[in-house]
């Protein structure tokens, strides 16, 4: 059996605020794991980290074997960014000075323009790779969109639409102009990709909060998020998006396959629906539902996803005893159906009642961990949390 | 070619002239900053409080006959008063409402008072007649060479300079100033500790507004050039401006502002004049695109 | 009856259907002028159901609308007078050349804020009409673009007045078809949930840049094949036909009509648009240049009174809401 979720060392600062210290958790397939801790001890920090929503300042974090966020050298960002103003000055000192004085006007003709675009769509698509998973690249980017930008206005100062090699109205020009830069950057984009595949083992690299959700990682949230002016089964349609395919053109066309899935998601969207007991009321506007209700679509909504972890932030907040014995028996046949839990609970009886293995937070670092049995009774959580002394339940 | 001794005199004489056009645009710029400060709302009608200052100046000297000065600080009064009621009757209602919708609102206001103004006073561009300036205003005080400071100017400069300062220590130095940078960062505690922030809003948007209002005055003297749709232009001006220092930063708006005026003047001089406002545009866009934060300020998360 | 309950959409070409019917009403002189009010209103119907995918389907605030009308009226134009292209020609040549544009603002521009998103975009559109302007060797500037051809459909050319109006309708047909197969299906779903909560939409498998891009995308489309009409019925274009009123004026007939509802926005562009010539004709000059002042004044008192619109967003989502149960329950189970 192996570990789903692996995080090491995480640790996550907001300028000189430390949220987070060298967290390290294990969560392995259908295992419900429980984080409890005091408010404010960076326990919705640490799922938002786990969500990619935010880069964590250090630390790994591993999903399905598969790297979320790792580390990047400081030697290696250091050399990047010299590398970058090196490139930058190299752009400004060239441009001004070679190009507009000392070059004939003849040489500024329209396809060597668009030529020139084509070749910096390579350098630009070069850094894009890094792009989607580190954040300080776009730093890089902009540097050199900047003298690329600066590159083109300047040659085009020079440039006269009528000085072509072909022979073509003028201002079919200002047209061809962007579908050139298009066919560049289109026609380069795969060059690109090939070329950064290496690269991302360089960098370090961040994953984006949509791709996570791909890859199995759903989660609900500490103040419901839920899309209020549509329908419950919308709600949990949209969940589905990840996992259907049917793109612009097969949308516009309404293609067998466009319409097959409609008719599809539809019925698994009940389907979900009806896993929460919410089922009646498909087609009400999520405006309207009683807040309990709105937490277990909120988990319909996260579980369409088809997660193979779900992420759980206080999902018993303001449910009484009956409504938390329902939400216990639904995490248990959640877990039934295959998927793992990590939950965020300050309710001790649904925490103990559900949770395989418990994490402690406290401002920020792990204080303890362990079974429910052994965390109850760790003296440094009953100081911290329970309350020293005091019956949990 | 000309020589060096009359390039050199050219550009002193646009850095004076940027200058003082960069003064303008900070007073502006430091209405919408402030604004943005304390309810994160871009105040698109600031630019037609900036241009109904300048029209109601006008009419208080040309037609009503009022002396130049207490016309002056008559319209400043009447310019705050104006912001007060836009934030009263336009943005208050819409406190808890969505962005989309205040934004809305927003340009709805700038257009009905554009508008407005273009039904009370007329497309004409209105100027001062001659003789209700006070007269040194045209008469240039520095001479070095070619290069010439009107009197004028140094009115504007020193005027910008003064209210400036006085904002500074206003925000700084009194009560309602740690209370508007209190609302700046976090209205709900701000209210909790006791604030009234509707109050203090009303505050900020008096002064801004005060301030766009003398901007307008001072400009309609300058250019000497008063028509309705004066603070469509200048007020995305000012707010690339706001935008360049960092949009929240008094200082930033200041900074920018500056840079911004003596960027036009110098790009209108030197490279094109036809685009002189599309400069503008381009420095907006490029600020926003490349570094949104400005020049000084700082970036805001949202907390999930 | 159960018919119109059934699929809305037949309801509205009933409607049309009416439309079409009243050009042939014999009024003289006033019909032509009739025909040219209502193809103006069908044209901003196209333009306002464009500009909806983006504040009203995706919740951003785009200020910029008329560039690309300009765009594709520029686009159309030139190519009418350059070349000798027909009509279905041009028409999508002028849509894509939109959408590209749509993609080269939107791609740097849409990770931004909602404020500074705005203020870009109009930016861009102040841009794009001043290069027009100033652009005398591609635009002729502000001496315009007199003489664009008109239309030909499979070699026929059109010149009555009710030729281009069964034109744009038919352009309006195909326009709606779009924007409703968009607006229930993945892809609209997609971007009703960045509009609600951008957050909760990336966690559930959103790609937010990339939706958002095709957003602009679409809508910069469907406003370039408005401008592309717009060249070819009017025959001449002019740099001060795209001002940035125009935005507004598109924006406020969706605001009125109900932002990210389709039918809404049809309304309110029905509405507004006659009740302009109205006021053309009832107001003196001097005053009907202020009438924008009635537009500003309307975004205001709507947001304030009835943000929705006339028929909100809700409404039309629980009618096909109601439609999918009934088809649900009765029919495929």
């Amino acid at each position: 059996m192996g570990t789903l979720l692996k995080v090491k060392n995480l640790s996550k600062s907001f300028g000189g605020l430390l949220a987070l210290k060298e967290i390290t958790l294990k969560v392995a397939p259908q295992q419900i794991v429980g984080i409890i801790g005091p408010n404010g001890a960076g326990k919705t920090t640490f799922f938002n980290c786990l969500s990619c929503l935010y880069h964590p300042t250090d630390g790994e974090i591993e999903f399905d074997n598969t790297p979320l966020a790792t580390p990047v050298s400081n030697s290696v960002k250091k050399r990047v960014r010299i590398s970058a103003i090196v490139f930058l000055i190299l752009g400004f000192i060239r441009l001004p000075l070679f190009w507009s004085f000392f070059l004939p006007k003849t040489f500024f003709k329209v396809e060597l323009f668009l030529l020139g675009i084509f070749i910096l769509s390579i350098r630009f698509l070069l850094v894009r790779g890094l792009l989607r998973h580190e954040i300080w690249a776009w730093g890089l980017m902009f540097i050199f969109l900047l003298s690329d930008v600066c590159f083109a206005l300047l040659f085009l100062t020079r440039l006269d639409p009528s000085n072509t090699f072909f022979l073509t109205p003028v201002p079919l020009h200002y047209i061809a102009i962007p579908w050139g830069v298009a066919a560049g950057l289109f026609g380069f984009y795969f060059i690109g990709l090939l070329c950064t595949q290496n690269v991302r083992g360089l960098f370090g690299f961040r994953t984006s909060p949509d791709a996570v959700c791909r890859m199995g990682m759903a989660r609900t949230f500490q103040n419901i998020r839920l899309f209020y002016n549509l329908s419950v089964l919308d709600n949990v349609k949209i969940g589905r998006h990840g996992r259907l395919h049917s793109g612009l053109g097969k949308t516009l066309l309404k293609t067998r396959f466009q319409r097959k899935e409609e008719v599809a998601v539809e019925k698994e969207g009940l389907q979900f629906l009806r896993f929460v007991g919410l089922e009646d009321k498909a087609f009400d506007l999520a405006d309207t539902l009683a807040y309990g209700e709105q937490r277990r679509l909120e988990i319909a909504r996260a579980l369409s996803t088809e997660p193979k972890l779900l992420l759980l932030d206080e999902p018993a907040a303001g449910m009484n005893a009956r409504e938390s014995e329902n939400l216990i028996q639904l995490v248990k046949n959640i877990r039934e159906d295959g998927t793992a839990v990590l939950i965020i609970e300050h309710d001790m009886k649904v925490m103990m009642n559900l949770a395989d293995y418990i994490y402690v937070f406290d401002y920020g670092r792990l204080i303890a961990e362990g079974t429910p049995d052994a965390v109850r009774e760790n003296q440094k959580v009953i100081d911290a949390y329970l309350g020293g002394g005091k019956d949990v339940c | 070619m000309e020589s060096l001794l009359d390039q050199s005199s050219l550009f002193l004489q646009q850095l004076v002239n940027g200058i003082t056009l960069g003064g303008v645009y900070a007073l502006i710029a430091v209405g919408y900053t402030m604004v943005y400060g304390v309810i994160q709302l871009i105040n698109f009608a600031h630019g037609e409080v900036y241009m109904l200052g300048a029209f109601l100046a006008y009419t208080l000297v040309a037609v009503v006959g009022m002396p130049f000065f207490p016309a002056f600080v008559l319209t400043l009064i009447i310019c705050a008063v104006l912001g007060v009621v836009l934030d009263f009757v336009a943005y208050r209602p819409l406190r808890k409402a969505p962005r989309l919708a205040a934004l809305i609102t927003a340009i709805g206001m700038s257009i009905f008072l554009q508008n407005m103004a273009l039904l009370i006073w007329g497309s004409q561009i209105k100027s001062y007649p001659r003789e209700v300036l006070p007269a040194f205003f045209s008469e240039a005080a520095i001479t070095m060479g070619d290069v010439t400071l009107s009197w004028l100017q140094i009115f504007i400069l020193s005027i910008t300079l003064l209210f400036m300062i006085i904002l500074h220590l206003t925000i700084h130095k009194t009560r309602i100033g740690m209370a508007m940078r209190a609302i700046s960062q976090d209205k709900t505690a701000s209210a909790l500790m006791g604030i009234g922030v509707n109050r203090v809003i009303s505050f900020t948007f008096a002064i801004g507004s005060a301030m766009g209002g003398m901007a307008g005055i001072l400009v309609g003297l300058y250019y000497n050039a008063i028509f309705p749709t004066m603070g469509y232009v200048a007020g995305i001006k000012a707010f690339a401006a706001a935008v360049l220092g960092g949009i929240g930063s008094v200082p930033g708006a200041m900074l920018g502002g500056g840079v911004l005026g003596i960027a036009e003047v110098m790009g209108a001089g030197y490279i094109s004049s036809e685009y002189r406002d599309g400069i503008s545009y381009a420095v907006m866009i490029a600020v926003i695109l490349f570094k949104p934060s400005g020049l000084i300020g700082k970036q805001l998360g949202e907390k999930v | 009856m159960p018919l119109f309950h059934r699929n809305p959409r037949i309801l509205f070409l009933a409607i049309l259907f009416l439309a079409i019917i009243l050009p042939w009403v014999p009024l003289g002189v006033s019909s032509n002028y009739l025909l040219r009010v209502l193809t103006t209103a069908v044209l901003y119907m196209i333009l306002a159901l464009g500009l909806n995918i983006v504040p009203g389907f995706t919740g951003l605030l785009d200020l910029g609308y008329v560039g690309f009308y300009g765009i594709g009226a520029y686009t159309s134009g030139l190519l009418a007078i350059h070349y000798d292209l027909s009509l279905w020609v041009i028409l999508p040549l002028a849509a894509a050349n939109g959408a590209l544009w749509g993609v080269l603002l939107g791609a740097p521009t849409l990770r931004l804020t909602g404020d500074y998103f705005a203020i870009v975009t109009f930016g861009f559109s102040e841009l794009v009409v001043l290069l027009i302007r100033n652009e005398l060797w591609l635009t002729r500037g502000p001496m315009g673009l007199p003489g664009i051809s008109a239309p030909s459909i499979f070699g026929y050319t059109l010149s009555q007045g009710w030729q281009y109006f069964y034109l744009a309708l038919f352009l309006l047909l195909v326009v709606l078809v779009v924007v409703v197969r968009l607006e229930n299906s993945r892809l609209g779903r997609a971007w009703f949930a960045i509009r609600e909560d951008e957050i909760a939409a990336q966690c559930c498998g959103i790609n937010l840049i990339r939706y958002k891009v095709m957003a602009f995308a679409a809508s910069a489309a469907i406003g370039a094949m408005g401008g592309a009409f717009y060249a070819k019925w009017f025959r001449f274009i002019h740099p001060d036909m795209f001002k940035f009123w125009e935005s507004i004026l598109i924006l406020c007939l969706i605001v009125f009509g109900g932002m990210g509802s389709i039918s809404g926005t049809m309304l309110g562009a029905l509405i507004l648009i006659p009740l302009t010539e109205v006021l053309r004709t009832a107001l003196p000059q001097s005053m009907f240049n202020a009438r924008y002042l009635i537009y500003g004044l309307l975004l205001v008192i709507m947001m304030r009174l009835r943000p929705e619109g006339l028929i909100p967003f809700q409404l039309s989502r629980s009618r096909k809401a109601e439609q999918a149960k009934a088809r649900l329950l009765g029919g495929e189970e």
